[in-house]
């Protein structure tokens, strides 16, 4: 048998996203159509906000909102650093310096290790809700609200994910989410959106990712080109349409592989839990022992998996500059050499994911 | 008579084709730097010939990526004309650099001997504009460029296909930017851009800062941004740029009309210089004009979609003023900027609605 890590294809196989396409040939309204406003408005609603605006990618919603709140060269935004680099990248490119704290045992940042990662050139937080697994967000606002230091989720992964029913987007100053194709709402591309209720802050967002352009003809401040484009606004539309469904799916899913595969432990560490919290697996990560003989057997049986990531940010050649060095977030790094993400998609069928627990099963019991 | 600015639904009488091979993408779902993409780089680099195209998010990253390749950032001035889109100094400011602009000549182009007087110590590179499809007077910025050791880039995200000599565009600086917005001479439908280089450390400088900084999957060289040319709009392109060279050539026809039947209301209108040895692409149609907000007015009620690009300079927009200039620190922009307008000129016209056109500007001025 194979089980692809993702199945694509199978998303678009009924032809309705090429119809709507094809319809919108008849109103070329390419750039911020009327779709954009749509799919922004059924966007906010999602998630509770007043607002969400269609960007290029999930990083430029970073990016964008660390410049509309003015966080920039000179200062220091906290993140963690087992995202994907999008996460520091975005902090970069804003000029300011990426600040990393340790995770705990759900991949998420460790609020504790917030409170010493603070300086007084720290402007903003940016944890991220890996996996699709919200993070502390009340023990992260507990640190950050009284010294005035602005949460930005990084959502790009947890799209529909919730905290005792509130979901992820509306609970920071701002959101960040992803639209690239694998999310569980995938655009045929690039694609990002930032929600916020804060209504200065939309009006900041909305004109930096048009030339900062007030009017055709009136440019307020100097912005960037950072548009989701309508034809993949028409296809995060359709998604959104199957997300309910999805979700359901990869939660189930899920508790499948939870219930499969939990006595395997210690050899196997399936994703701990919160109650009250929904998380909407982006990805369904596991912690395996000797995970490269693990990832070869499956891979020898048509098994697809993958590692969210192998090499933390901080260990990165790209962060060399910024002094961290191996040993700074233990954890962390301890579980880069363990975590292994399982295919979860929705389409995954019953048999498929039976045979990837009998695999996985065989090569810890024999 | 109506004539529209705007042309894409023409396009769409074609649009089977492209619209199979999109299909083709649902199926195979290569939607990120897919096949197409490395296609429509080759054609690209081919039709521009460069040795490398590099396909990004918009025109405006393909500035801002060649600024940040050439490690321009805080502290650092470029050096471009006042009178363009906006966008060419939002990827200056973008870098973090500071623009600093220059006058133009009668070509609506960045005049040469304002170039030098604008350097500094702190002048990293130098940013002439093809505005309108017309080259910028490449030789004497070139010369001074290299006097004083300074790159150019050229922001061609207008000029697809313009030529000085037998020499295109985006040959002669560092690298150059091309925007495939849906309203330019070859487009997508919806943002793209394209640089070029002959530059190989450059190009693989470019080809990482638009992907995050990847090496690999998993191995991040350098901080880097997402700025990709979508499959999807890849696959457009493919399609369309093949037809660049009739495109081109209807809207220099178009233009060669429009001059010809506006000649001899010189004195009212005045026509920019058209040099032989340049090949100007008329990603617009611009001239200047007395009494310019009421020909817009008369031109309009005509059903005539004219349009000002742009009404404000860049050195007067409200985005500017901490960088401190003032009115009449560039007369001929300034000037410029009462008396310019565009009328359509795209590659879909018919004869009869250019006729109908000059009629009507010159209804307007010989009433």
């Amino acid at each position: 048998m194979r089980v692809r890590y993702v199945d694509l294809p199978r998303q678009f196989e009924d032809g309705a996203v090429l119809a709507r396409i094809a319809d919108e040939f008849q109103r070329c309204q390419f750039i911020l159509g009327p779709q954009v406003a749509q799919f922004e408005s059924r966007f906010a609603a999602l998630c509770g906000t007043s607002f969400a605006l269609g960007l290029n990618s999930g990083t430029d919603a970073l990016f964008l909102a660390l410049r509309a709140l003015d966080v920039g060269p000179g200062d220091e935004v906290v993140t963690a650093p087992n995202s994907f680099v999008a996460s520091a990248g975005a902090i970069v490119m804003a000029g300011a310096v990426p600040v990393f704290v340790d995770v705990n045992a759900e991949y998420l940042m460790e609020a504790a290790a917030l409170e010493d990662a603070i300086t007084p050139r720290t402007r903003a937080v940016i944890p991220v809700h890996l996996t699709g697994n919200p993070a502390d967000m009340d023990a992260i606002a507990a640190v950050a609200r009284p010294r005035g230091l602005h949460v930005i989720e990084d959502a790009a992964q947890a799209v529909g994910a919730t905290v005792d029913g509130r979901v992820v987007g509306a609970l920071g100053i701002a959101g960040a989410f992803s639209l690239y194709p694998l999310k569980n709402v995938g655009a045929a591309g690039d694609g990002g959106m930032l929600t916020t209720s804060a209504r200065e802050l939309a009006d900041r967002v909305a004109l930096l990712r048009h030339h900062g352009l007030r009017d055709r003809d009136a440019c307020e401040v100097f912005g960037y080109n950072s548009r989701l484009d309508t034809l993949q606004a028409i296809v995060a539309d359709a998604a959104l349409d199957r997300l309910a469904a999805v979700t359901e799916t990869r939660i189930r899913h899920a508790a499948f592989y939870d219930a499969a595969l939990c006595d395997l432990a210690p050899d196997v560490v399936v994703p701990p839990r919160r109650p009250h919290v929904r998380q909407v697996f982006h990805t369904y990560v596991i912690q395996a022992e000797a995970r490269p003989r693990l990832i070869a057997h499956l891979d020898a049986r048509g098994v697809e998996t993958k590692i969210h990531y192998p090499i933390p940010i901080h260990l990165q050649k790209a962060a060399e500059h910024l002094g961290y060095k191996r040993g700074a977030f233990p954890v962390c790094e301890a579980q880069s050499e363990r975590i292994l993400s399982l295919p979860i998609h929705e389409h995954l069928s019953s048999d498929e994911q039976a045979y990837v627990v009998e695999r996985i099963r065989e090569f810890y019991r024999g | 008579m109506r004539v529209p600015y705007s042309y894409l639904r023409e396009q769409f009488a074609d649009s089977e084709s492209i619209l199979r091979d999109i299909k083709g993408l649902l199926e195979s779902t290569d939607f990120t730097l897919g096949a197409a993409v490395a296609q429509f780089e080759e054609s690209f680099a081919q039709l521009c010939g460069t040795r490398h195209a590099i396909g990004v998010g918009t025109g405006t990253d393909a500035l801002f990526l060649t600024l940040k390749a050439l490690g321009v950032g805080p502290g650092d001035e470029v050096i471009t004309a006042a009178n363009t889109f906006i966008a060419t100094a939002g990827a200056i400011t973008a870098a973090g650099a500071r623009p600093a602009f220059a006058d133009v000549g009668d070509d609506f182009n960045l005049d040469p001997a304002a170039v030098e007087p604008a350097i500094t110590p702190r002048t990293k590179a130098i940013l002439p504009v093809h505005y309108a499809g017309q080259p910028a007077k490449m030789a004497p910025i070139l010369e001074v460029a290299k006097r004083r050791g300074l790159p150019v880039v050229e922001d061609a995200c207008q000029a697809i296909g313009a030529t000085i000599g037998d020499r295109l565009v985006g040959t002669f600086g560092v690298t150059a930017g091309f925007s495939l917005h849906p309203l330019k001479n070859l487009n997508v439908w919806g943002d793209g851009g394209v640089i070029v280089t002959n530059s190989d450390a450059l190009d693989g400088q470019l080809r990482l800062l638009r992907n995050h900084g990847l090496r690999n999957r998993d191995e991040v060289e350098i901080f880097g941004y997402n700025s990709r040319l979508d499959t999807l709009q890849a696959i457009v392109g493919n399609h369309l740029i093949k037809d660049v060279e009739a495109i081109t050539t209807a809207r220099i026809r178009n233009a060669r009309a429009l001059d010809v039947g506006l000649a001899d209301l010189a004195g009212r209108v005045r026509i920019p210089p058209r040099d032989p040895r340049e090949r100007h692409v008329f990603h617009l149609y611009m001239f200047e004009a007395d009494d310019r907000d009421r020909l817009l007015a008369h031109l309009v009620s005509r059903g005539i979609e004219a349009k000002i690009h742009y009404p404000v300079p860049l050195h007067l927009q409200p985005a500017s003023r901490r960088l401190g200039y003032k009115d009449g620190d560039f007369p001929v922009a300034e000037g410029q900027a009462t008396r310019i307008i565009t009328l359509p000129v795209h590659q879909h016209l018919t004869d009869d609605q250019v006729s109908y056109m000059v009629e009507s500007v010159r209804r307007f001025y010989r009433g």
